[in-house]
């Protein structure tokens, strides 16, 4: 096993920013609901969600602070079923970061780099993060601490640059419809919270690993306000029709502002906030894959897993989705929250009811050995 | 078929010239010795108790060059045979004669007959004390080791053990301002070739006896001295030991420079980045002790290098400590920001030119590609040839006499730059940009820094001729990986900025008030945190204070719980 060590911190820089990026690169929000001017009340419920799901991810986490979920879902469930377990898992960083690249990649192809092919793109930030996942979980915690400072620099200059066009008649009128398209537009970032699931491979790396589950609340707290602000902020500049309806929606609110006549153009600084993001991104879900995949078939080191690893994601963003249409179909409330909270929620429930259950069956145990001493 | 063999391969003859040296291992005028051979045969000579044999085996080791002089009299009242060697250059002639006149005027009674050296050595060192340091040799190695660092030696008939005197007394430069790294208020000494000289320097400003200095030979030929220098109780001990380990590690045959020994003991030989601080200024490095950091010496080099070195330190120049707190402050924070664009400006322009012109605002956009209309070449090559122009410019205005200096940068400003433009060859943004950058690469105070750079300003050029601003934050991130990824004998090399240390941000972008840097540095200060204690902030008056004190008295808090 390797001995590297990230600070807490560093831990709640790595979720913040990736829980971030998701939304600045798609504000599902928005474009997957039917929520309209009411999305940033969805934001919010769905921040309930991911605490939820922390909880959930993390709680378990340290209660075995020395082991990652793929070992002990092992103890608790047995060989196979851990095993099974810890595949759905693996597949779950695959699909989600695969399809995370995609858009960042298309994004690129549709307003930078237009005559650059997908897979050039995917796979040169995949590249990237594969470098930094071999030099480990320590280097990947150190460049988070690194570029925090400019990727809340650089939220907080397009949140501000906002402000101007502004227009809070867009958030009119509140609930006009009534709960329910808010909490069905709420469920696809909720689905997302699935991500947290690396929670369960880093806790051991940690250097408290009990003090986990509070730095990540902490950052799950913080991602949630910058989501609830940036929803405020495209539907008081776009509107909530056009942002429903764009692509990007953060990327075009950005577009939309207009500083000076000499600063119109503050977009390029949301892209390379959203590339430092997704390298983050995929660098720590390809260190957990790697890692949870050497633990399943028992590899000392997990470096050498990944390379084919890195392959296999790129060839994957490139060929599950056909285009940015079927990516946005993917995310859509009534099919991607069923599939995260079934591939995420399900086995976690498992193992909660076996630690449970083997804790109760422990007790009784330790309640059976303790009772014949009583009457001395 | 032996000697065909021999012929084909040599190697029969080399065996044979082995055992030929063994018999013969005094010859030292056989031609047919390697230096590994001789090297091993002067190792294992002794002295003699003959005089006039040891004379001739070191004429027979050395070749007898003119340098070595030998001097031979009677001394004492015996007049026992006695020879003084010393070696030109190395001593100081005044010393050389004092001793001469002090042992050969026969002045002293010595119990001394034919055949007892060994009482005219104690009798000689007994006498010589009070005007030199002595010491004694008894093999040849010794001898020369000894002479080569400005010894004397003295040689007795009848004694198997020379008399060594430290006569130093080398020419050395003069102690100047240093030229790498200037500053204006600071200090103006600098480190020179010699290595006492460079650590009484540095002992001059670090007084305390716990200021710990270890010594290495290093270098089978060049036998240089190198030292390694820390604060004892300061320093980590496990990094004190490390470094001791890897600089004793070293197996070469010469040491000519520091560089030569950053070689050996870097952490990641492959990376751009330098991992020890090589710095000419005496106040730095005594700064980087006070911290807790060791400092190496070595023998002939005016640089001191500071390990570990964390990627900070490069971009801190003297000047930000004598200026004040302010002024610090906002050149350190514009030297950030040069550095930045002294790697990535030119990349950044030919990207946005290539790939991104709507990203510039309209007015200007039309300017450059006015200016640009009619070169023949695109962006990307306008600037990576631009570059190389200055990259010849600048390693010709080093590499030349002084004399001409002036005359290369009249060449290169006015007749390269000015005809180019005037030609349409590049354009006048390409050129502004090339400057700017220049201009930005000179305010890194630490040269070797300036270098690595520059190479990755060429890298970057590439990646934003070829994919725009992609590229350019593909080559960054890469570039962030790798430095976060560094260690410098064992410490991270970003280290206040990644990981994390708030505390010591005092001293990164910032430089805060001297009464406020109460404490050293996160994770190599670790053995001693405080550095002094807080609130000292100046007062008014000592009168003031006084009143103060009585009326209040809790002024003297912070001493009792810094």
């Amino acid at each position: 096993m390797t001995t590297e060590k990230i600070h807490n911190r560093q831990l709640a820089f790595i979720l913040f920013i990736i829980r971030s990026t998701v939304t600045i690169a798609t504000l599902p929000v928005l474009t997957t609901g039917t929520a309209a001017q009411d999305a940033w009340l969805s934001a919010i419920f769905s921040l309930v969600a991911v605490l939820l799901m922390i909880l959930l991810v993390g709680g378990l986490g340290i209660k075995f602070p020395e082991q990652t979920v793929v070992e002990y879902s092992r103890e608790l469930l047995g060989k196979t079923g851990g095993t099974l377990i810890g595949l759905v898992f693996l597949w779950y960083f695959l699909n989600i970061a695969a399809t995370e690249v995609r858009i960042y990649a298309e994004l690129l192809n549709i307003v930078f780099l237009h005559r650059t092919p997908l897979i050039f793109l995917v796979s040169s930030m995949v590249l990237l993060a594969a470098v930094a996942a071999v030099l480990g979980i320590e280097t990947i915690g150190r460049t988070a601490d690194a570029l925090i400072f400019f990727y809340v620099f650089f939220l907080i200059a397009s949140l501000l640059g906002a402000i101007k066009p502004f227009n809070p008649v867009n958030l009119q009128p509140v609930l006009a419809r009534g709960l329910k398209p808010v909490l069905s537009s709420a469920l696809t970032p909720a689905g997302l919270a699935g991500q947290y699931l690396v929670l369960g491979l880093l806790i051991p790396a940690l250097t408290a690993p009990r003090k986990g589950v509070a730095y990540a609340l902490l950052a799950a707290v913080f991602s949630g306000i910058v989501l609830v602000l940036t929803t405020v902020a495209v539907i008081g500049v776009l509107g909530p029709e056009l942002g429903n309806s764009a692509l990007f929606p953060f990327f075009s609110m950005t577009r939309a502002i207009e500083i000076s006549d000499y600063l119109e153009r503050i977009e390029a600084l949301v892209v390379i906030a959203w590339g430092f993001g997704v390298f983050i991104n995929i660098a720590v879900f390809l260190y957990a894959g790697a890692r949870g995949l050497s633990q399943m078939v028992k590899i000392h080191d997990y470096r050498p897993l990944i390379g084919p690893m890195a392959v296999i994601w790129v060839i994957l963003s490139i060929h599950t989705h056909e285009n940015l249409f079927e990516v946005k179909k993917f995310f859509e409330p009534r099919s991607f929250f069923p599939y995260s909270m079934s591939v995420v929620i399900l086995p976690y429930l498992l193992l909660w009811v076996a630690y449970l259950l083997r804790r109760a069956g422990r007790e009784g145990e330790k309640y059976r050995e303790k009772r014949p001493r009583e009457p001395e | 078929m032996k000697w065909l063999s021999s012929l084909l391969h040599g190697k029969r003859s080399r065996t044979a010239k082995k055992e030929k040296t063994k018999d013969r291992a005094k010859d030292f005028t056989d031609r047919r010795l390697d230096i590994s051979e001789r090297e091993a045969a002067v190792k294992s000579l002794a002295l003699t108790k003959s005089l006039r044999e040891n004379l001739n085996i070191i004429r027979e080791i050395t070749g007898n060059p003119g340098d070595l002089s030998v001097r031979e009299f009677k001394s004492g009242r015996e007049q026992a045979e006695t020879a003084l060697l010393h070696l030109e250059g190395f001593t100081d002639n005044v010393m050389v004669e004092s001793i001469l006149r002090l042992l050969g005027l026969g002045s002293f009674e010595a119990p001394v007959g034919k055949g007892a050296g060994p009482n005219l050595l104690q009798e000689f060192r007994r006498r010589l004390l009070s005007s030199a340091e002595t010491k004694e040799v008894a093999t040849i190695d010794e001898l020369w080791n000894a002479m080569t660092n400005g010894y004397s030696v003295l040689l007795f008939e009848g004694s198997a053990v020379g008399l060594a005197c430290d006569t130093g007394g080398y020419k050395f430069r003069d102690i100047q301002e240093p030229t790498a790294e200037m500053s204006i208020r600071g200090p103006r000494d600098g480190f020179i070739e010699s290595f006492y000289t460079n650590i009484a320097l540095i002992r001059r400003r670090i007084k305390t006896p716990s200021l710990w200095l270890e010594e290495f030979t290093l270098g089978s030929l060049s036998r240089t001295k190198a030292g390694i220098m820390y604060i004892k109780g300061l320093a980590s001990e496990e990094l004190v030991q490390e470094v001791r380990q890897r600089v004793s590690r070293i197996k070469t045959d010469a040491i000519l420079g520091s560089c030569y020994i950053e070689h050996f003991i870097e952490d990641n030989p492959f990376s751009i980045f330098p991992l020890l601080f090589p710095t000419e200024r005496p106040d730095r490095v005594a700064g980087c002790l006070l911290e807790g950091r060791v400092a190496i010496l070595t023998e002939n080099t005016p640089f001191v290098l500071v390990a570990p070195m964390d990627f900070s330190m490069l971009l801190q120049a003297p000047d930000d400590y004598y200026e004040t707190m302010y002024i610090g402050t906002f050149l350190r924070i514009l030297r950030y920001l040069a550095f930045g664009a002294s790697i990535l400006l030119p990349g950044i322009y030919v990207g946005i030119l290539t790939f991104h012109d709507e990203l510039l605002p309209a007015q200007l956009l039309l300017r450059i590609i006015a200016a640009k209309e009619g070169v023949p070449l695109p962006v990307a090559a306008e600037a990576f040839l631009m570059e190389m122009v200055f990259e010849l410019l600048r390693e010709a205005g080093i590499r030349l006499p002084r004399v001409i200096g002036p005359t290369i940068s009249i060449v290169g400003a006015l007749v390269l730059g000015e005809a180019a433009i005037r030609a349409g060859l590049v354009s006048p943004p390409v050129v502004i940009i090339v400057a700017l950058t220049a201009i930005a690469s000179f305010t890194v105070p630490n040269f070797s820094f300036g270098i690595a750079a520059r190479l990755l300003r060429f890298i970057f050029i590439l990646l934003g001729g070829v994919f725009g601003l992609f590229g350019i934050q593909f080559g960054a991130l890469l570039v962030l990986i790798h430095t976060s990824s560094l260690r410098s004998f064992g410490y991270p090399y970003l280290a206040p900025l990644s990981p994390l240390i708030f505390r010591d941000f005092k001293d990164l972008f910032l430089r805060i008030w001297q009464w406020r840097m109460h404490t050293r540095p996160l994770l190599l200060g670790a053995r001693e945190p405080v550095r002094q204690p807080l609130g000292q902030r100046p007062r008014p008056g000592l009168e003031e204070e006084e009143k103060e004190k009585s009326s209040q008295g809790r002024k003297n808090d912070y001493r009792k719980n810094p």
